[in-house]
This record gives structure tokens, sequence and C-alpha cells, in this order.
């Protein structure tokens, strides 16, 4: 799908961005150390899938097609090599496939799946930015009344995810063992938090990449 | 640095101030200098400036009274233009390099005051004088209180847009240690050590607290050097923030405290970089306080003179500062620790002329120490009355009886030019007490204590009532362990040793607030005990006698506590004055509750960056930019910015609105419908769900099907409508109102989850996900065809209310054959990263029939012509379907009912006469109604008129020829063809026809269209 080149992410119009304080971008701009640097993951696979995380066919089925196993934690999220499932609710999670195909995972999830489930691709209304640098966490405490820095640290294969909100939109945020943070959010709000991150991540600079 | 000016009353350089560094700044446009680590207000006593303001009532002239947040009278607006801020004190604001102050009362100068005239007849202004005098006639009162607040001078706001930015920090943390001093600093070194994560914020530029201005040693080192060992030995944990310049402001439930950082204020007005000051918005598991305590001045005669000060003040000055505000000292005391003024005071080298005790034979430590000096000790006195105008020249003694209520002897004069008082501490309890923690007075301190917790917090050190040293920080190490232990971070073990320090072996204090004059207090002169709002003891006794009893009711009346400095001194001589003049004791009395802000905070920072374009958030569709591009003029709906309409180069509104109605009409338009609720439906029993949520029924829907549905709330009102499309077996899409998305989300996981759990079925919101370009008009079939190959439009294959899926400009889309115009339309939804790609393909497909994007404006007046109704326009939460004359939405035959049925029945809903939609045909066909407009049918009667309708929706129709309007009149169904009159606000009457809503192809031919 991404090999379309007409495609556009919901952050496409602010790759390039940069602000700092003080700094004129037009004489610096990569050169500059950013605290904060966002990277915009390229068009992947986003599904919302219900069903029953107490039947535990529905849980075997879903891990033998994404190769990952469900969370059934509250606030947690498992991934292995691309894909990753983002716990959501009792009955809800997430599913992100980095350059995935949606429509292939979901006939792929309805032949394995049956009775009460509900699948839907909405691979077009969000999209995941990875926020790293050193400045991430000051930049999460202007933005999130969450306590970030409290999530248990993220080990391979699994970290902490917390839908929550965000300035004054919602995302789901993730840390990772690198010590940064993925954003899950939504496509008609992200260029209000794109703007709000250049803003709030001014005073150690931020970029916003493609 | 410009040549130095004289500074008389300069010592040298104190603990916190450098005298080798000068610093320039202007006071009221007088050029003066003070040096680096001063105050505005240090800087000023060192210039031997006496009179810094008015006073808010009588204009009379007011000095530096003390040191920090308490100050009363040195009020003062700091610089001009759009930086400027307003009512800042002195005590309070750091000198920085070109500093511009002005006293915030009394114009044209606080050496000549115009009101000083009302000053003279103080006695004329009585406690509730403004309401008592400005009551009748009340429509004068708003004239009253403009000219009572010009003259009262509460500084001017700035008229310009603030130049600064602001942000907030959203913080957690174990244990929140509020005030570095010696507490402070304990509890947070203990909680540190302990693992917590600990923030410790001061309001003050440097840690220390009263260790600052103190002489005392800690383990055998000046307490400025421990304080600063111990500063960085803080610094060097990983999980300590330490925050000065920060004043914890409110205490808030579940352990939420606001901390107000200063973080550019002392090095100017406008920060050049970053935020000029950050809030802070803080989740503790745990709080120490330890915010101090302010020492209280005793009440007496004209107590108000320049020159009259709190004795640890006049120690800060001395020993932080290096300044000496004055030449000869009387101090007037209630106990031992005011005794160290004047060895300060001594030892800097000026005269102590007597320290007059109102205890007799004091004995303490310091009382000796000073006694050895040879300083004369009047024991068993009083200053009863202050002499002097603009500044204090003498003091006015007297012998007092053993309980302190009256003068015994004749009085003698001291020539002094500086009195110092001191009638013990009040511990700083107003963050406990926002808690709700109700204060407890307390005999043995003579003050309140912080009452019982009603967070998770504990106080240590001065604000409890902990006045020696080595208790303070014994309490401080205890509660930051505690406090670290209940957040679950350590044992509770102490880990490091009290530092040794001198104790002093201190006598009792004597219980007295007011000290008695020759007069009764009534008769005596002004004896003040709320200085900015000049609340005397006679009018605090006067309130009593007026029949005034619960402190809450004397506060507001006297106005006592009510000024920025919150009362911080006057508040507890007040109520001591009041159990007096009562009869009871204080304790009975009781004192007034604490609420936020401890001290003011500004506006900009409580809005940080939500400000501007980030004020609220602009949700975009994935055309947005095409929009932008093509000069649309947007409108907000929701949160979403819709295009209103697309002007091109020299049209008004009227003009685009009419040429993109028409091109809809005549050949084709396109609309991003993109912001449409749009919820995907799942489940065995979706069917079910989704017919008890709509009016009709959705049980026959067959997939490839839409149907046109209303949800009601409980009582029979229209609450949202849109499409509900069928997609599969027991999958459906409903569309809903772009305003009403998440509301119905809502409503629909409501039902399900909390009265129909065993319906099986899941919502999931697709909004974001499918972008929509409406293409609608005679045309849109054949600019359909030239991009999409794979779905049949012929209408016998795709009908109307069908939907499809296809393949359009390449891209896998859902086209539904839905109409909002009244004309052949395809609404073509693909996912949102396509959405700008199809739509340019759309555009270029119609280039051949000057394809017209429209905006909602013309939306609106497309569907106003076909009568379709907009929910939140046309009703407001009083409509029924029945009023709405859509009777054939509401399903008959339903085996279940569905939401708000029943309400349809009740007599109100069912009775004749109410509002029921209609078309307006205005009989000048150019005129047309404002929206809003009232109807009524005799435009001759007199005001006030019957009215009997109002126009929900009016345009100018394009297509028509003619203005067309929707309306609700009462019974307006069964008066089809008579006149109605719209009165307007500016005196036309529009008359119009009552006509069907349906103005356009009443047949709905054209959405039929073969």
């Amino acid at each position: 799908m991404s090999s379309n080149s007409h495609v556009q992410t919901p952050l496409h119009y602010l790759h390039g961005a940069f602000n700092k304080t003080g700094v004129d971008r037009a004489l610096f701009n990569d050169q500059v150390d950013c605290g904060v640097v966002i990277k915009e993951a390229p068009l992947s696979a986003h599904l919302n899938l219900r069903g029953d995380a107490e039947d535990s066919a529905f849980c075997a089925a879903v891990a033998a097609v994404l190769g990952v196993a469900l969370p059934r934690e509250p606030g947690f999220c498992n991934h292995h090599q691309s894909a990753s499932i983002y716990w959501l609710g009792p009955s809800e999670w997430c599913v992100i496939t980095i350059d995935g195909d949606a429509a292939a995972i979901e006939a792929a999830l309805r032949e394995k799946l049956s009775g009460h489930i509900s699948i839907v691709d909405v691979s077009g209304g969000q999209t995941l930015i990875n926020l790293r640098g050193a400045n991430v966490e000051t930049l999460l405490k202007k933005s999130t009344v969450y306590d970030c820095q409290a999530l248990a640290a993220a080990k391979p294969g699994q970290c902490r995810a917390v839908q929550t909100t965000f300035a004054k939109a919602s995302a789901i945020i993730s840390n990772r063992c690198d010590g940064s943070y993925d954003l899950v959010i939504r496509r008609s709000f992200a260029d209000y938090i794109g703007q709000w991150l250049l803003d709030a991540g001014a005073e150690f600079g931020c970029r916003i990449e493609g | 640095m410009s040549r130095s000016i004289m500074q008389k009353n300069r010592l040298g350089s104190g603990a916190c101030t450098d005298a080798s560094k000068r610093i320039d700044f202007s006071f009221n446009g007088k050029a003066y200098q003070g040096v680096a680590g001063d105050t505005l207000a240090s800087a000023l006593l060192a210039n031997g400036v006496d009179v810094v303001g008015r006073s808010f009532k009588y204009a009379r002239p007011r000095g530096i009274v003390g040191h920090g947040a308490e100050e009363p009278n040195a009020i003062i607006q700091l610089g001009s233009g759009a930086a400027t801020v307003p009512n800042l004190k002195a005590t309070q604001v750091e000198l920085y390099a070109g500093l511009e102050a002005f006293s915030v009362n009394g114009w044209p100068s606080v050496d000549f005051d115009l009101m000083g005239v009302i000053g003279a007849f103080g006695r004329l202004m009585p406690p509730g004088f403004y309401y008592k005098t400005f009551m009748y006639p009340k429509k004068l009162w708003m004239t009253y209180e403009h000219f009572i607040r010009k003259a009262a001078g509460l500084g001017a706001t700035p008229v310009e847009r603030d130049p600064d930015t602001y942000d907030k920090l959203n913080q957690h943390c174990d244990v929140l240690v509020v005030g570095a001093g010696p507490a402070g600093l304990v509890a947070a070194r203990e909680a540190a050590r302990a693992g917590a994560r600990v923030i410790i914020a001061d309001e003050q530029s440097q840690f220390g607290g009263s260790l600052l201005a103190s002489t005392q040693t800690l383990d055998g080192i000046a307490a400025t050097d421990w304080v600063a060992q111990l500063v960085a030995e803080l610094q060097g944990f990983d999980n300590v923030q330490l925050l000065p310049r920060s004043t914890v402001f409110g205490y808030y439930d579940h352990n939420f405290l606001a901390i107000l950082e200063r973080r550019t204020d002392h090095l100017g007005l406008t920060a050049d970089q970053g935020a000029r000051q950050r809030l802070h918005r803080v989740r503790a598991k745990q709080v120490v306080l330890a915010t101090g305590a302010f020492e209280r001045p005793l009440v007496f005669a004209h107590n108000d003179i320049p020159g009259v000060m709190s004795a640890c003040s006049v120690s800060t000055y001395i020993n932080r500062y290096g300044v000496l505000p004055g030449n000869k000292l009387v101090l007037v005391t209630t106990n031992d620790s005011a005794y160290q003024t004047a060895l300060d005071w001594h030892q800097a080298g000026r005269q102590v002329v007597a320290v007059v005790d109102t205890r007799t034979d004091p004995q303490g430590d310091s009382v000796n120490a000073v006694k050895a000096l040879g300083i004369d000790v009047i024991d068993g006195h009083a200053v009863i009355e202050a002499q002097g105008s603009k500044r204090v020249k003498g003091a006015l003694v007297a012998p007092i009886n053993a309980d302190g209520t009256a003068v015994t002897g004749s009085a003698r004069g001291l020539n002094c030019d500086l009195i110092a008082s001191s009638g013990g501490w009040s511990p700083a309890i107003h963050l406990s007490s926002h808690t709700g923690a109700k204060p407890q007075w307390d005999e043995q301190i003579v003050g309140f204590r912080p009452g019982e917790s009603k967070q998770q917090e504990r106080s240590a050190g001065a604000c409890r009532g902990t006045y020696s040293l080595a208790a303070c920080l014994a309490e401080g190490g205890n509660a930051g362990a505690e406090a670290a232990k209940l957040a679950g971070c350590g044992d509770g073990t102490i880990h490091f040793a009290a530092p040794v320090c001198q104790e002093y072996a201190q006598q009792p204090q004597q219980a007295l607030f007011l000290l008695p004059h020759t007069q009764s207090t009534s008769r005596a002169p002004s004896q003040f005990v709320d200085f900015q709002l000049d609340v005397t003891a006679g009018g605090v006794e006067l309130a009593v006698r007026e029949g005034f009893e619960s402190v809450e009711h004397v506060k507001r009346y006297t106005a006592l506590g009510f000024g920025t400095d919150q009362g911080k001194l006057g508040n507890i001589n007040g109520m001591a004055i009041l159990a007096n003049a009562l009869g009871q004791s204080i304790a009975e009395t009781g004192t007034t509750i604490f609420r936020p802000s401890y001290t003011p905070s500004t506006f900009g920072a409580l809005a940080g960056r939500d400000v501007n374009q980030l004020f609220d958030p602009e949700r975009y569709t994935a055309m947005h930019r095409w929009h932008v591009e093509q000069g649309a003029e947007f409108e907000n709906v929701g949160q979403w910015k819709r295009p209103w309409y697309f002007p091109q180069s020299g049209e008004t509104m009227f003009d685009a609105v009419n040429r993109e109605g028409l091109a809809v009409r005549n050949s084709v338009g396109i609309l991003d419908a993109s912001t449409l609720g749009k919820i995907d439906i799942q489940g065995p029993d979706a069917a079910e769900f989704i017919t008890r949520i709509y009016t009709n029924s959705y049980l026959k829907l067959a997939p490839g099907k839409c149907r046109y549905g209303v949800m009601l709330k409980e009582d029979g009102m229209i609450f949202d409508d849109g499409v509900c499309a069928c997609l599969g077996d027991n999958h459906y899409l409903m569309f809903t109102t772009t305003g009403g998305a998440a509301g119905v989300l809502a409503w629909l996981e409501l039902w399900q989850q909390t009265e129909w759990p065993e319906l099986q079925v899941y919502f999931t919101s697709v909004t974001d996900h499918w972008t929509t370009a409406t293409v609608s008009g005679p045309n849109a079939r054949k600019v359909i065809a030239k991009v999409c190959a794979d779905i049949d439009l012929s209408n016998q294959a795709f009908g109307f209310m069908d939907w499809r899926d296809g393949t359009v400009a390449g891209v896998k889309a859902r086209v539904f054959r839905i109409s909002f115009t009244g004309e052949l339309s395809y609404e073509v939804n693909v996912p949102a990263h396509h959405g700008r790609h199809v739509w340019e393909q759309l555009m270029e497909a119609g280039a051949e029939f000057d394809i017209t994007p429209y905006g909602t404006e013309t939306m609106h007046v497309l569907r106003a012509e076909k009568g379709f109704i907009i929910v939140g326009q046309d009703t407001d939460g009083s409509m029924t379907p029945s009023d709405m004359n859509m009777d054939w939405v509401l399903g008959k035959n339903k085996t279940f009912s569905y939401l708000g049925k029943r309400s349809l029945e009740r007599s109100d809903t069912t009775r004749d006469n109410r509002k029921q939609l209609v078309g307006l045909k205005t009989l000048v066909a150019t005129e047309v109604i404002p929206e809003g407009a009232q109807i009524v049918f005799d435009s001759k009667q007199k005001i006030p008129m019957s009215m009997q309708g109002h126009v929900t929706s009016s345009y100018y129709s394009a297509c028509l020829g003619h203005s067309i309007a929707l309306a609700v009149v009462k019974g307006g169904l069964n008066r089809l063809g008579q006149i109605v009159y719209c009165p307007l606000a500016d005196g036309r009457i529009i008359a119009a026809e009552i006509v069907s809503s349906v103005f356009y192809d009443p047949k709905g031919e054209r959405h039929h269209v073969e």
C-alpha cells in the first residue's frame, strides 16, 4: 500500500518541520541539536480488534495470525518484529503492523476467528509517531497528565501502553526499550498534536521527520 | 556601571547580597541604586525611601512593614506597556538592572495624594461605608463603583497582548516538600535518601528560609554555609527536583498541588527565551508542609506610619541584605524571640533606644544578652502610639497592667525613627487549610496550628508552631522519612544526624494583640489591624456593636483580610480583637478559612500554552490543505474546520454561495463530507440494537442498502440523525452528524453496557479512517463513471439509497448513493491517506462539467430547498419527529419499541398547537429573514406580542430565485397559505407565507433520476 506515491500520512505536511527558540530554521535546520525528534511511521496497518479475552481459542488464533500474544493485562503492549498489539480495554485491542496490509491481516484473522468478534480497519484514521531525544520526558510532562516516568520499564517484546489525554486531544502512549516513546494519535488531531509538540519542544528544539 | 548613588542605609554586603555589584533602578520615576541580591524592598530601604504607597481607603502614607509574602503596603506596578505587571509586593521582587517600579496607590504621587483629603475624614468612613453610602439609588452603584475602583488604585492591567510565553508541567512525585527552610531541607534529604522521587519548592530565590537571615551556627558553621552544603547535597540526588522561585499556591483534592515557578521575572520584564513562568501541576503521594511562620505585628495607635516594621523583618534586612532601615530603634515585644532584633541592630552599630516588653521582669537568654549590652529594657510597658506623619519620629510608651488591657500610668515619649514590633508568631497554615483541615487555636504558642490532616500531608517546623531551630530540624527529618515510607520508599529510618545548633532558654510569651491606649479603642487614634484595606481595631469593635458575630461576617463587613496579602499579618490580630469584643476566647471565635491562591498567580501561567492557535484543537480532514490552497473560507463545526464556501476573486459570500448552489443544481458540485461521524457496528445483535436506537426498523435492511434514521433521547426529542448502511451480515455503518459523533458513540456504549449487555454488538469509531467526497448534481454519474470502472452505476443496478464496493481513482472505495442536496449524489469513501488523491482525481474527472467545490453554506441552502432538517439547527432538543413533520420515520410495528417512543405518547408531545416545521416564503422575494426571528400572526398588536414560533433556517435560494426559510410555528401544518410576520429589532417587519417545507422537487425525481 505504501508504495502508492499519492498516499499521505496524517503528519505528511509537517515532515521537516522544526522549532527551536532563537534558532532560524533556514540557517541551521538539521545541524541543530534537538532535544526531541519526532518520527512518523510509514503508512501501516492499524486494526481495532474486539473479542472475548476469556476465550482461549480467540487468544490462540490471534497469536497464531499475528505472531504476538494478545495482552490481557491492562496497560500493556506486546510486540514482535513489526507487529504490536495494544491493550485498550477488557475486550478491545489495537493491532498495528508497520508497513503491513490491513485487508490481508483482517482476512487472515477472520479466517481463524469465530463467534462474536469485531475487526475494523482504522489504518486511515490514526498514525504512529516515535518521540526520541534527551528531553522526551519533559515534553511528555508538558503534554499529558499521565505519569510516564512511572511506567514499568519496557523489555524486549513487551512495553507499557496507556490511552490517555494528550494536550487537548488523546493518544496511546507506550515506552520503548531504547528510552523513546511511541504515540498513536488520531488523524484529524494529528496536525494539532504536531503543532503542539513543536511549540512545547521549542525550548530544547524539536523536529518532525517522515 | 553608572556613577554611584548614595545608599544611606546600606551597611555592606548581607548574607545574600553583594554590595560591590551595584544595580540601577527607578521607583516612581526617581533613579536609585541597589546591589546584587537585593529585593526591591531592601533596595528602597537602603536608599531611605520611607513612603512606598498609600492605603486603600484613607490614602494614608505607608512604608515597608515586612520582607516577604506578608507585606501589605509595598504594592507596586512593575514596568509599563505590554509586559507591565500590577500589584507585586516589593518584598518579593528581585532587583534587576533597569527595573522600573511605581506605587499602585497614590495618584498623582505618593507624597501628595489628592485622595488624601478623604483620609482626613477617616472617621467618616467606618466599616461598611461603601455599602451604607452607595446602596441607594441602586442604578447609581455602577457609577460609584467605577469611581471607587479608580480611586482605590488596584494597579493597571496592560492593554496590549502579553508578549511572554508560559507553560505547564504535569509532575508526579512521592514526596513534595513545600518550603526550603531548615525543616523542609532536612525533610527533602531524608526522603531523597529513602529513594523517594522528591520535589522541593520554595517561593524565594534562594533556599534556606529563615536561615538566610540567621546569626546562628549549625554544626559549627554559619547558617548560610550549612544551607549551601545541604542544597549541594540535594542537587547530587537524581531523584530530587529543586524548584526555587516557586510558590505552592494551592492544595487541592487528591493531593494535587499547584506551583507557580517564576523562571525569568528576576531577569527583567520579558523573557528573551522560553517561558516566563511555569505552572507545575503536581500529583504527590505525600506532602511535607514546611512553610514557616509569620511574625505578628502588634496593634497600637498610628502603627501604620512608615518606620513601623516587624521585628524579624528588621533582622532580615540587616543580616540577609545588609540594610539598616533607620537609625534609632524602639523594639516593642511580647516575647523573647524579638530580642534578637535588638542584638542585630546593636551589632550593626546603630542605637537601640529601648526594648519595650509588655511582660514584667523577662529573664530569657536573649533578654539577658540585650541587658548585658546596656540596652534599656522597659518591662511592663507598651508602645501605645507611634508619632510622626511620613516617618516615625517617636514612640509613646506607657506602663500597662499585667493582662495588657489597660494603661496604668502616664505616657512618655521616646525619640526614635524605627519601631519594630513582635506579637509572637502565626504558623503559615494556609496550605493545610486548603485541604479542609480546621485550624486549631493553641494557647501555648498563641497561634493557630494546622488542624487534623484531610490529605496525605503533615506539617513540620514553624508552620506547626515549632519555633526552636533544633526542634524544627528534628521534625523535618522525621516528616521526610515518614512521608517517604508512606509513599512506599524506605522504612522510615532517619539517616542523618540532626545538626548541632545553639538552644536559647525562653520564657513564655504574652498573648497580647492590641496594645492599650489611654483612650478607648473607639476614641483612640487609628490602631490598624489590616494595613492594606485600612481595617482598624475600632472598626472590628464597631462591627460587633452593629451585630456581626461570625468571624466570616465580620471579615466581609470590614474587609479584614481581603487584600492581595490575604491578611497574613492582620487576620489573627483581627480575630483576637473580635473575640475580645464578643467576650469569648479566640478558640470559640475561630478563624476564617484560607483558600487558594496563597499569593496571586498570573493568568498567563494558568493558560500555559493553550493559547492562540493551540487554544482548542483544530481537526482537519485529509483534503484540508487543498481547501486552504483554493482560498476557502472555513467554518467551525465542533472542533472541525470545514470549508464554508470557496470565494473566487472578487466574490462576496452571497455571490459564491449562489454560484456553488446553481452549479450543483445544473451540473455537478463536490463537497468534503469527511467530518460526518462514522461508527462501525458488528455483532450478531447489531440489527436489533440499531433498531432499538433509531425510531425506524433496520431488521430487514439488506446488505448493499442504506436507510435514513432519527434517534431520540428518552424524552422523545430528536438527538441525532443520519444514514445507516448494512455492510454485510451482522455488520453496519452508522453515519452521525459532525457535531454529534462522540455523543452518539457514548450513547450506544451506554445502552449496550448498562441496559442491554445481553445484546452482542461492538462499536468502533471510523470517523477518522474514512474520507468522504460527495459528488452531487445531474452530471454526478458521468463524473464517477470516468474514475470508477468496476461499479455498474446504472439506476437499476445502483439505485437511490444503495451502496457499493468498488475502485475509485485506483483506490478501494465504498460509494453511497445518498443525497443531502436532492440531486443525484455519490458519496465516495476512501481511507483517509488516499483522500486528497481521490479528491483531486474527481476534480480532474469533473473538469469538463465544470465541477464546483462547495462548502457548508451552500450545502445548507441546498438541503433547505429540499426541506431536510439539520439536527441542532432546526431542532433544539425540544422537537419530536412529529414536530418536524417526519411521522414517516416512526416505526409503527417494532417488536421491542425504541428509545423515546413512550415519551411520544405524553399529553404534551401529542397536544395540538405544538410548534411544527413549515416553510416560509417571504412576500418580497429578496428579503431574507434573520435566523432566530420570532413569528407573530398579528403585526399590529402591542408589545409584548404573542410569539407563535421562530425561524430556524433562512437563505436566499438562487435556484428558486427567492428567499426561503424553515420555521417552527404553533400549529403550523394547519396554517399553510397564511401570512405571518417577523418583527425585527431594527423596526422592520418581514411578511411571509407559510408553505410546505419542501421547496424544490417535492416528488424527489431528481435524486431518483435514471
